[in-house]
């Protein structure tokens, strides 16, 4: 099998080059605060889906698998949270971490049988777990309430310090963000991100350097499903209602699109293509039906066109200033 | 606790239905063979089968043999656009396997989404193809219409088995999916091989659609559940072996009809995709690889 990964080409360090994307975070944060409400919840679901995206970076980018069924992990964490805050009167943070860890105990259940699989039978076995947790939402009713959605879910907080407002909420969630990247930029640089580019590059080359292909996988599936639980419980927080079409397929072709635009396989690539495949339809008002087949066509036309997406630019512009390395 | 009639009763359902399932895995089967890649939006063409069928029927009133006539060969034709506008320039391209099957999956909500605006959400449905019925043995109530999928569908499988043997296009096909680079040396047209696969796997999906919409109804999202039944009926069956994918059809819609009577109505997909995990962890090659078509295929 031909290797399907998008390795990036970054530079291993950090220093100067992530002051630059932290700084337009902090803008585009900053011009959000300054704007409405309604601008505040448009960039809230930006960064929320960063965070998503983030994770799923994690498994496709950098180990270069596919998951098409992260969405079922965001279910059980904006469930777990919904479940536990207004039933059970938990802590929503607690509850938030909580939800992470049930998500993190069920993907590693789920993915170690599923995770030998390859190509397009990992492909559809990802996508029917996404599909088994999307019914699921819709039929134990006794337990999600069906259709109708959970309603009435608190916001964001901890220990009687309630973050009341909706911009203190989106600036939690923009912090949140900026640590799961960082979090996953150290780690894409250690020992065990090296290790996920090997088998993103060859399997086989992995196996023969001693990498521990079926362990590393595993891992980073969980890391990905650990990120879509907490979006998944940021999203619920967020808007305070949740319904099973929030967590269905077109989360998953709304992430991808992200990702794919941002470019896959770098470390800002997803926060990038969140940010933008948020605000896009919301340039283009009164496109309110026609927004899934907006997300499509970009889609399709980056999938066809850019394959390694915006931040993709940036390297060939890395490459141009340093011929002698030679042919990529 | 389900009398016996009840389960005999669900079992024929449940072959009407997994007929349909080994239709739309049939077409997996041919474009996989054809070009090594997965249609995520296979299940679509049954949609727009149907879809289309309902509207030339309700809409412009032409009787049920032309609208069927005219509905074949328009889904057909969808299949070839997108073949022609989304996987053949990622091909060219060199896109990695699961750039193309994602480029699919977003064809489908694409189709779908303009379905749904086009044609509005209501559900829609038409009569079946012979009125009266349903016919009954002892307390078995067998519609018409299942006479109809089951006659059409042997029909198909028996022209099928035709096309691929006897026909050059069919055999060339054939050659393609076991050595693409040996055909095209042969002076095959691959790519032309492609366009045939795509359009007479829409075909095959939209037959299907037709077929089994008067059995329930037809909305712009029923894709989605048929598409990734037939992938399970194909998978069954053995990635690629249009036998083993109606064979894995008609088993799995009997499962499926079973879990109805056991679960109830809302888990039905929940256990045809458990059955799918099952047998993509147990039985990679499919449950019939053992018969000795496993043996030929190496």
């Amino acid at each position: 099998m031909t290797s399907h990964a998008i390795t990036s080409t970054e530079p291993t360090s950090v220093g100067w080059r992530s002051a630059l994307p932290i700084a337009a975070v902090a803008v585009v944060a900053a011009y959000g605060l300054m704007s409405s409400d309604y601008v505040v919840t448009v960039l809230g679901f930006a960064f929320i889906y960063a965070i998503f995206c983030t994770g799923l970076n994690f498994f496709m980018g950098y180990t270069g698998q596919a998951s098409f069924g992260q969405s079922a992990f965001a279910a059980i964490g904006g469930y777990g949270s919904a479940i536990l805050c207004t039933d059970y009167g938990w802590e929503p943070l607690l509850a938030l971490i909580a939800t992470m860890a049930i998500s993190g105990v069920v993907a590693a259940v789920v993915g170690y049988p599923t995770l030998r699989l390859r190509g397009h039978y990992l492909a559809m076995a990802t996508f029917a777990l996404g599909l088994i947790a999307y019914e699921i939402t819709i039929e134990w009713t006794s337990l999600t309430q069906g259709y109708m959605g959970y309603a009435g879910i608190p916001p964001l907080g901890l220990g009687g310090f309630e973050l009341a407002t909706l911009k203190q909420q989106f600036i939690a969630i923009v912090v949140m963000a900026l640590i799961g990247v960082g979090v996953a930029s150290r780690l894409r640089q250690s020992r065990f991100g090296r290790a996920l580019a090997s088998i993103a590059g060859s399997e086989l080359a992995a196996r023969a350097l001693g990498v521990d292909i079926a362990r590393y996988k595993l891992v980073a599936f969980v890391i990905a499903a650990l990120y879509a639980s907490a979006a998944g419980s940021l999203f619920a927080h967020f808007v305070g209602f949740i319904s099973p079409e929030i967590y269905g397929t077109s989360m998953v072709i709304q992430s991808f699109a992200m990702l794919y635009l941002g470019g896959i396989g770098t470390t800002w690539g997803p926060m990038l293509g969140a940010v933008i495949v948020s605000v896009l339809p919301e340039a283009l008002r009164g496109l309110k039906e026609m927004q899934d087949i907006a997300y499509t066509a970009i889609l399709i036309f980056i999938l066809i066109f850019a394959p390694r997406g915006l931040a993709g630019l940036t390297v060939l512009f890395r490459r141009a200033r340093r011929p002698a390395l030679g042919k990529a | 606790m389900p009398s016996l009639v009840e389960f005999l009763q669900s079992i024929v359902n449940g072959i009407g239905l997994g007929l349909i399932y080994g239709l739309v895995g049939i077409g997996f089967c041919v474009i996989y063979n054809a070009s090594g890649i997965v249609n995520f939006a296979q299940g679509v063409f049954v949609m727009l089968g149907g879809m289309v069928c309902q509207v030339l029927l309700a809409e412009l009133g032409l009787p049920i043999w032309l609208a069927i006539m005219v509905t074949i060969p328009l889904v057909a034709l969808s299949g070839m656009v997108m073949e022609f506008a989304i996987v053949r320039p990622m091909m060219h391209r060199g896109a990695t396997l699961f750039a193309i099957i994602l480029a699919t999956l977003a064809a489908q909500i694409m189709i779908e989404r303009i379905t749904l605006i086009t044609f509005g959400d209501r559900p829609r449905t038409f009569s079946e193809f012979t009125s009266g019925g349903p016919f009954k043995i002892g307390g078995v109530a067998i519609g018409y219409q299942l006479f109809w999928i089951l006659g059409c569908g042997a029909l198909l499988v028996f022209l099928l088995w035709l096309f691929f043997t006897r026909t050059r296009v069919g055999r060339a096909l054939r050659a393609c999916s076991q050595n693409s680079e040996a055909a095209q040396l042969l002076g095959v047209p691959v790519s032309q091989m492609m366009l045939v696969a795509f359009a007479l796997s829409a075909a095959l999906g939209a037959i299907a659609g037709i077929l089994v919409t008067p059995t329930q109804y037809t909305a712009y999202n029923v894709g989605t559940p048929f598409g990734v039944n037939g992938f399970i009926a194909a998978i069954i069956g053995g990635f690629g072996r249009a036998g083993g994918a109606l064979a894995g059809g008609l088993l799995l819609g009997v499962l499926q009809a079973l879990a109805i009577v056991a679960l109830g109505a809302g888990f039905k997909n929940v256990a045809a995709l458990s059955a799918l995990l099952v047998v993509l962890l147990l039985f990679p090659n499919g449950l019939f690889a053992g018969f000795g078509s496993a043996a030929r295929s190496q």
